[in-house]
């Protein structure tokens, strides 16, 4: 398992560096598109944790479709001439403690429990085929309930951006 | 993990292209810069103002059109592994997904969300 | 599991399957035929009164369908009932409201309907995973309706500030989910309640469940994440603030009484511990701020984080009785919440936005219909007796005493003392002080109707509470 840790430790610093970035840089532009490395270092996060429908999607929809938002909504949003499409890091102090106490328990948490989660009981397997199949009997309901998910954010959209006040 | 290898040897190809043709002319181009040359091309005009405008948020909705679909997609790739197997029951459940996401395409179609006006 | 679904499945969803295929109906309709203003209303009135019927015809059966991940009948379709009477008088008081803020989108309608399919499926989710999706579809639909009068500043500020804390909170709902399930290898809910015994140990499913109670805590707005509460029901259209507070805070009580069912509080000490001290908080410090306001709207999101601090002290009981009070206080709740939001929206006009306190006065004589409903209204939320909302808190405070929370029962009590200073107030404004208020709007036959039916709801209630009660009995 040398490689596997080399490859892991790889990006796992990947996403961390990024992430680090997207919060402490000054220009909006720099912290989209080091975002997209965060979501690119999760994704390979993913592949090494047998999760490969869930590296799928993260490509698909975060690099591909979330990341085009984002930077369309910078586009969008900036007022060029009077502001400058920068931002300062607010709050800092307050932040840093918040982060820490929450980071600080969750790792003494995982830390304690770390021994008894233990290895799973069958090996991982491709989990594509398993969701299809649970997509249709069990969570078939979610499934039909995403669409409406998904057109209620559309109807919304559209309606929140339409330029007439006709009805 | 086997199995991933291609995939890493074709990001690895990728991230190499990219550096390589991106920086390519900085190394081979001649450099001989003068003022003309460097000052922004708008078509033998002098440029007035910034290129930096805010953008129609027509944009937004093309975007979030293009969103819901790929969602959909997700949606209809691990389907597309077993529908096989899930015949009736399977089948009629992506077609009612498709069609309310069909509905949504129709309602923004009828709205005038992808009319550029 | 891996069993195909059948017809049974579908039909056993009832008022889910009615309120779903409504949706889709009327944006089919928005699509097609224009100047569709008046028809959608009324398939919207259509829909929301089937799904009420369904809801009451499948009370009696309960069961599971989809192999165990929704629950049909019995509890759901209770739920059900409570979201479509609710959301049934909001449409009813909408179109006169809507024409005073200048907002002719008819999207208004099937952005509703959806935000109802989302409260049913919560209240019918025997997953984790069933009920994130229900959440987040009535919360997307919020988000929109929030911020529907596109003209107003305040609007736009309320659809924002509610976007980005629900966000933050649907985080922290997640990340609790992914804990629970690291530890109890299943998102099922039944499964979650029956092995919570054996797992109570574990401190990874106890943060889990903490993490929970934070997403939890923030959907019924109870203190300490009640800040967005004010703000956005002050900015948000008045009916949609109505729907919000009512079917909104229902629908995460339903699947809060779910999740944190009593097997799960019995062995989740500490977390009960944590939820008794924000109930009590959530009553004191609901009750106490909601006195010094001025705006009508604003005192109502006040006293609605003291409302989630009763309904709470009954999820805490972990009882029979606690159980039958929230779901009771629920019913109770959105009657007469709706009801308040109601008056206010018939209230306002074109050119006053924000009713304050001191605009009521004076109007029992120039509108003595509006005054006296919205006395009753005032009265059932004080819980004076012989109204729906004084057998509420009897219900919830007696299972908090059998359970031993007596002192949060004890709080309950003077904090609802305290409530009656700023409900009655209303009162004394309307009844007896001088005033013209004759910038305030006048019913319609069709608005002045549907406040009518739940202050006679709200009277039947509380004259014969045991109707109801023998009907949450069934549900568990």
């Amino acid at each position: 398992m040398e490689t596997f840790d080399i490859v892991f430790y790889i990006f796992a610093t990947l996403t961390i560096v990024s992430a680090f970035v997207v919060v402490f840089t000054k220009n909006i532009m720099y912290a989209a598109f080091s975002l997209l490395f965060t979501f690119i270092g999760v994704a390979a996060l993913y592949v090494l944790l047998h999760a490969d429908f869930l590296a799928v999607t993260q490509i698909l929809i975060y690099v591909g479709g979330i990341l085009v938002l984002l930077l369309f909504g910078v586009m969008l949003t900036n007022n060029v001439v009077s502001v400058d499409i920068k931002t300062g890091t607010l709050n800092t102090i307050p932040a840093l403690v918040a982060a820490a106490v929450i980071v600080g328990s969750l790792a003494a948490v995982f830390y304690m429990t770390w021994s008894t989660v233990g290895e799973p009981a069958t090996a991982p397997t491709a989990t594509t085929r398993a969701i299809g199949e649970l997509l249709m009997t069990g969570y078939a309901l979610p499934f039909e309930v995403a669409s409406v998910v998904l057109l209620a954010a559309l109807i919304g959209a559209a309606l929140m951006a339409r330029r007439t006040r006709k009805p | 993990m086997e199995q991933y290898i291609p995939i890493a040897i074709m990001i690895l190809i990728g991230v190499v292209a990219g550096v390589v043709f991106a920086n390519i002319n900085r190394f081979l181009g001649p450099h001989k810069p003068t003022e003309e040359k460097l000052s922004t091309y708008e078509s033998g005009m002098e440029p007035v103002r910034t290129a930096r405008e805010r953008f129609s948020v027509k944009f937004y909705l093309v975007a979030m059109l293009f969103i819901v679909f790929d969602i959909e997609i997700v949606f209809l790739y691990p389907w597309a592994v077993v529908f096989r197997q899930l015949a009736p029951a399977g089948i009629i459940g992506m077609i009612v997904f498709l069609v309310i996401l069909v509905i949504g395409l129709i309602y923004e179609w009828r709205k005038g969300g992808m009319d550029w006006r | 599991m891996n069993l195909p679904i059948t017809w049974n499945d579908v039909l056993a969803l009832g008022p889910i399957a009615v309120v779903f295929g409504g949706t889709l109906l009327l944006v089919v309709l928005e699509s097609i035929v224009r100047k569709a203003s008046p028809l959608m209303f009324w398939v919207t009135v259509g829909v929301l009164a089937v799904a009420a019927g369904c809801a009451l015809a499948t009370i009696g059966v309960a069961g599971t369908a989809f192999g165990g991940t929704v629950l049909t009948g019995g509890y759901a379709s209770y739920f059900a009932l409570v979201f479509s009477a609710g959301a049934l008088l909001v449409t009813l008081l909408s179109p006169a409201y809507l024409l005073k803020r200048a907002t002719a989108f008819t999207e208004y309608y099937i952005l509703l309907l959806a935000a109802v399919t989302g409260m049913m499926v919560m209240a019918a989710s025997n997953d984790l995973v069933v009920f994130f999706l229900g959440l987040e579809t009535m919360s997307v639909a919020f988000y929109v309706l929030a911020g529907f009068t596109r003209q107003s500043v305040t609007s736009n500020e309320s659809a924002m500030k509610y976007f980005l804390l629900g966000a933050f909170a649907t985080g922290f709902l997640l990340y609790g989910m992914a804990l629970v399930y690291g530890t109890l290898g299943s998102t099922s809910i039944a499964m979650l309640r029956s092995s919570a015994a054996a797992h109570a140990g574990e401190p990874l499913f106890l943060v889990g469940l903490g993490l929970l109670l934070v997403g939890f805590v923030f959907k019924v707005a109870a203190v300490p994440f009640h800040m967005w509460v004010p703000d956005v029901y002050e900015g948000a259209p008045t009916m949609v603030s109505g729907l919000m507070s009512t079917g909104g805070k229902s629908a995460a009580f339903a699947a809060f009484l779910l999740v944190f069912g009593a097997d799960v509080l019995q062995s989740a000490a500490p977390i009960r511990e944590v939820m008794a001290v924000l109930a009590a908080l959530s009553m004191i410090v609901g009750n106490i701020l909601a006195i010094s306001q001025t705006s009508v709207k604003r005192m109502l999101a006040y006293s609605s984080v003291a409302h989630a601090g009763y309904i709470l002290t009954g999820v805490i009981a972990a009882n029979a009785d606690g159980a039958n009070g929230v779901m009771f206080y629920l019913l109770a709740y959105t009657l007469m919440n709706v009801g308040a939001f109601g008056v206010l929206s018939i209230l306002e006009t074109a050119s006053v936005e924000n009713v304050r306190i001191d605009d009521l006065a004076g109007l029992s004589r120039t509108r003595p219909w509006l005054a006296g409903l919205m006395a009753l209204f005032m009265f059932s939320l004080t819980g004076i007796p012989p109204f729906a909302g004084f057998f509420g808190k009897y219900y919830v405070f007696t299972g908090a005493i059998g359970a031993g929370y007596t002192w949060l029962a004890i709080v309950g009590v003077i904090m609802s003392v305290v409530s009656a200073y700023y409900y009655l107030r209303l009162v004394v404004v309307m009844y007896f002080q001088e005033g013209s208020p004759d910038q305030v709007g006048t019913a319609t036959g069709i608005g002045l109707a549907s406040l009518v039916l739940p202050a006679i709801a709200l009277l039947a209630l509380g004259l014969l509470p045991s109707t109801i009660v023998n009907l949450t009995m069934q549900c568990f």
